[in-house]
């Protein structure tokens, strides 16, 4: 599905990729952990070029979405749905018209039609006729299910998620689990989610990769990853300062 | 020696580094022109930042030029009372208002008012992460979001000008006629006979690429705001200082080469 | 509540700038409307410092036009003015500049003359001007005038001051109070001569008043045509005599108006007057030629960036009128010129391409130039070409596109750059060759320029006999 090749990118003189290389499984739920400001949502933003790399290549069903040009990068694009460190809902727009937003812009659906989806996903979110709310008026929980109504409007193939549970309270962490885990089966999507919340890691992740000083260190179902005992791996899953991760 | 030296090397680098940002301006000038004529254009966007940059800004602009044409007329006629040309004030501040004044305080103020909110909005929506959902929604931010503000600043200014240079003189006038008691007749008859289309259009022509230069930068600092909130307030404040300044050099040669 | 779209606000917002506009533009321009389709005269002034480009054409204190433009020939300012034309100009109107006030600005006044057979046209001369008294020539009048005036009081200073002064004023006013004293005495005294002297003056104007009357008796008769004189003036054969005389001037001079007579045909023979003029014209366009003929030699080196190599041009432009020159050079190209041979042997045919590196190419261009804008065509590189050259800063500044080589199998040869005055005859240019080029010959380049005019080279093809034009 999505295959990461010898990815290699800094800012400056610091290196943020050295080297990934990663194959994600189609239909499956990958969790890619590491330390924060490790690279991670860099790492996601390579994934639908946002990023360019420095050298190496990202394949999507084959095709490498380094060298495209703006209008095939867009339709690649458009099997992706992509949901926000802090859900990147429009300011300026409703909540209806956010989710909206990619239908209007990529489709030439009637209005009533388009009304009719945003509906179901805000439904399928869990949350029904708050179309006319501004993002403002929205707690943060909220917000990140609009921004998964926003990012699963188009029935994605795969969906990106940059730490989804990050800043929410144990309910609500509970609560979008449960979501990602409920809209990855309905929808059967291939899911990439960015975490360094343990307890999700473990609960969402059919996969998970361990991203550790611009490398993916480690690979492995759940249990593999558990019962792992690459120093990097048990430093982070018990949360100890002493090890091979340094705190600076 | 190695002072010296550093000092070259520092030079050196704020000069490539300016060189380059005007590099980049002018990229995202050529790509806001490619976009701009690629259709559809998105009208709704295209009214709402002209409500914005234009309709919201009358009362500001209104202001400064009533009170700019009140200060030259004062300023002028106690010069010119000297030589006893009072007569004068009144063309005075008109071909002031619509040669340079009009233009370039104009343009400043929509720069306080709109560059910096320019800058603010998109800078707000480069760290929430709001442009790079653009891009992965296949829309592109150029298109979505600059543009409509670029059509907006070329198009108002001007516009807002001219409400300017007319407010201006109209407060020469409330001046110099009945507190300054200068003969209404010469103080119109003067304008109308040393102001020519010429000194008008020309001022306009000015107003929007003084409106280009304030809407693009400020685009541009918002576009490539890094760095949290602190960022947005640090793009805010580079967009409103790069663009006064800016505007102030390019109406020196626009001067030269105009007048 | 009830709100107004932004697109209606927008819409409203704008409507009301193009009134503000319209309505200044209108006030601005009533003159203006009329004014660009005016027709222009020009008027030769000795002096017109202060005047300024658009500075007022007036009648009357009218209004009528501006200005158009100012500019020195043969040491004296020629004024060219655009008058609106519902104002017709009578052949002898007199122009002259004065000023508004003592500190206002100058302007043209016109004064209307008497023949309005004919106008003056487009194009043509107001002959008759006159220095006004200008604010300069008044301040030196009146200096002049305050000389004079400083003279007189020093020398009355002179006379009366110093104690000596005084003391001669004291005797003097003394003196004068004693004369008074002795008349008043001397009447007082002599009171009654003084009545009998008055009887008698009254008597003797009763006298005269006698022979003015006989007087008058006398000439009464001289009209009637008594006595000698009487009869001379009265004489009819006289005055015949003196008619006749008079008509017989008369009839001459009609001769001479009538062109009969050897000094009359002299006088009216259109063919000496129009040799007369021609020979005049000639020499005047003979003369100017020669000053307006103008040749420029220049050397140009251009460093090519890409290919590390230079190229050179060698130019002589010369300049038979200011608008218009043509250009002769030679160019040596380092990466030199692409050739195509078509070879047929046996029915295939096979293109073979060279580059030739040392041939040297021509430029022969015809160029012709409008204001700030240069055209020109020809042969550029030795192939058909055009270019554009657009002048700024009083010529300092040069921006040059050129296309040539224009061939079916490739792109044409397209050339960009500015040069830049540094120095009297030395340039600086930078610019981009053939960057259309689909054989790798772009690149950006530098290029240094010497230029001077060639006074010698002026005379020798001066010399050379000119067509008429």
């Amino acid at each position: 599905m999505i295959k990461i090749v010898d990815l290699h990118k800094s800012f400056g003189k610091q290196k943020v990729l050295d080297g990934v290389n990663l194959e994600i499984e189609e239909g499956k739920t990958t969790v890619i952990i590491g330390r924060s400001g490790g690279g991670k949502s860099v790492l996601l933003k390579h994934i639908i070029r946002l990023l360019k790399p420095d050298s190496g290549h990202v394949l999507v069903d084959g095709t490498d979405i380094t060298k495209l040009n703006d209008k095939d990068l867009n339709e690649i694009r458009k099997k992706f749905g992509v949901l926000f460190q802090g859900a990147a809902l429009f300011d300026s727009m409703t909540v209806g018209e956010n989710v909206a937003f990619p239908l209007k812009e990529q489709t030439k659906m009637k209005d009533s039609e388009i009304r009719k989806i945003v509906a179901d996903r805000l439904r399928a979110v869990g949350l029904t006729g708050i179309e006319e709310k501004m993002p403002s008026e929205l707690s943060g929980g909220m917000r990140k299910r609009v921004g998964l109504a926003r990012a699963i409007a188009m029935h994605p193939e795969i969906v990106l998620f940059d730490e989804p549970t990050t800043g929410l309270d144990p309910i609500m962490t509970e609560a979008i689990d449960n979501l990602i885990i409920d809209t990855q089966k309905n929808f059967n999507l291939t899911s990439i989610v960015i975490s360094h919340d343990v307890e999700s890691i473990f609960k969402v992740g059919h996969k998970i990769a361990m991203l550790h000083e611009g490398k993916i260190v480690e690979y492995g179902t759940p249990e593999e990853i558990r019962e792992s005992r690459n120093p990097v791996l048990v430093q982070f899953l018990s949360g100890s300062t002493e090890g091979p991760i340094k705190i600076i | 020696m190695n002072r010296a030296s550093t000092a070259i090397d520092n030079l050196g680098r704020s000069v490539l580094r300016n060189v380059e940002e005007m590099g980049r301006i002018l990229l995202l000038f050529i790509s806001v022109l490619s976009w701009m004529i690629r259709p559809p254009l998105k009208l709704r966007l295209i009214f709402k930042q002209m409500e914005f940059v234009g309709v919201k800004s009358i009362f500001v602009v209104v202001l400064t030029g009533i009170f700019t044409g009140m200060v030259m007329a004062l300023q002028g006629y106690h010069g010119f009372r000297m030589f006893s040309a009072e007569s004068l004030v009144g063309s005075t501040v008109a071909l002031g208002m619509t040669r340079e004044l009009g233009p370039v305080l104009t343009s400043l103020m929509v720069t306080a008012r709109a560059g910096s909110a320019m800058a603010a909005e998109l800078g707000t929506m480069r760290v929430t992460e709001q442009i790079d959902a653009l891009s992965v929604m296949a829309a592109n931010p150029v298109k979505h979001l600059i543009v409509p503000r670029v059509i907006a600043g070329v198009l108002m200014v001007p516009v807002l000008t001219i409400v300017a240079d007319f407010v201006g003189i109209l407060g020469g006038y409330f001046v110099g006629v009945p507190v300054l008691g200068i003969n209404s007749g010469i103080f119109v008859k003067n304008i109308t006979r040393y102001v020519d289309l010429d000194d008008i259009y020309n001022g306009l022509i000015k107003a929007a690429i003084f409106g280009l230069i304030l809407s693009l930068i400020g685009c541009y600092k918002g576009f490539n705001t890094s760095g949290g909130a602190e960022g947005v307030g640090k793009a805010t404040t580079e967009a409103v200082v790069l663009a006064s300044i800016s505007i102030l050099i390019s109406d020196y040669f626009l001067t030269a080469i105009m007048f | 509540m009830f709100s107004i779209s932004s697109e209606a606000k927008v819409g409203l917002f704008v409507l009301v700038g193009l009134i503000i506009l319209g309505y200044m533009s209108f006030r601005v321009g009533e003159y203006g409307f009329g004014l660009k389709k005016g027709y222009l005269v020009s008027a030769v002034f000795d002096n017109v410092a202060g005047l300024e480009k658009d500075a007022s054409v007036q009648i009357a204190g009218v209004e009528v036009g501006r200005v158009e433009d100012i500019r020195l020939e043969d040491g004296k300012a020629l004024v060219t003015m655009r008058i609106i034309p519902d104002v017709k100009l009578a052949r002898d109107v007199t122009a002259l500049i004065k000023t508004h006030g003592i500190l206002g600005e100058k302007y043209v006044e016109i004064v209307p003359g008497s023949e309005w057979e004919t106008y003056l046209e487009e194009g043509e001369r107001i002959t008759s001007v006159e220095r006004q008294a200008d604010i300069d020539r008044l301040l030196a009048q009146i200096g002049a005038i305050a000389d004079d005036v400083k003279v007189v009081t020093t020398s009355l200073s002179n006379v009366l001051g110093g104690e000596e002064g005084e003391e001669s004023l004291k005797s003097i006013v003394r003196n004068m109070r004693d004369m008074a004293e002795s008349m008043n005495r001397i009447v007082e005294q002599n009171d009654e001569k003084f009545s009998t002297m008055l009887t008698s003056l009254r008597n003797a104007s009763v006298q005269m008043e006698k022979t003015f009357s006989s007087l008058n008796e006398i000439t009464a008769g001289i009209n009637k045509g008594e006595g000698t004189i009487g009869r001379l003036v009265k004489d009819e054969s006289t005055i015949d005599k003196l008619n006749k005389t008079l008509a017989s001037l008369q009839q001459i001079t009609d001769k001479i108006n009538e062109g009969r007579g050897t000094f009359g045909k002299l006088i009216h023979d259109e063919e000496t007057a129009d040799n007369l003029n021609e020979t005049l014209s000639g020499i005047n366009r003979y003369v100017t030629k020669a000053e307006q003929f103008r040749t420029f030699l220049s050397y140009r080196g251009e460093y090519l960036f890409d290919t590390s190599d230079a190229k050179s041009y060698l130019e002589l432009k010369i300049q038979p009128k200011e608008d218009k020159f043509y250009i002769l050079g030679i160019v040596a190209d380092p990466r030199g010129r692409r050739t195509v041979k078509d070879t047929t042997t046996g029915g295939v045919t096979t293109r073979t391409e060279e580059w030739e590196r040392d041939k040297v190419l021509f430029n022969v261009e015809i160029a012709k130039r409008w204001k700030d804008v240069v055209l020109r065509g020809g042969l550029l590189e030795s192939t058909g070409g055009v270019g554009i050259d657009y002048f700024a800063f009083n010529d300092r500044l040069q921006f040059t596109f050129e296309a040539f080589d224009f061939d079916t199998d490739r792109d044409p040869h397209l050339k960009a750059y500015a040069e830049y005055r540094l120095f009297k005859h030395l340039y600086l240019s930078a610019g981009w060759d053939d960057f259309l080029s689909d054989e790798g010959n772009e690149s950006p380049f530098v290029g240094i320029s010497v230029r001077f005019e060639d006074e010698d080279l002026k005379y020798l093809l001066t010399s050379a006999p000119i067509p008429r034009d």
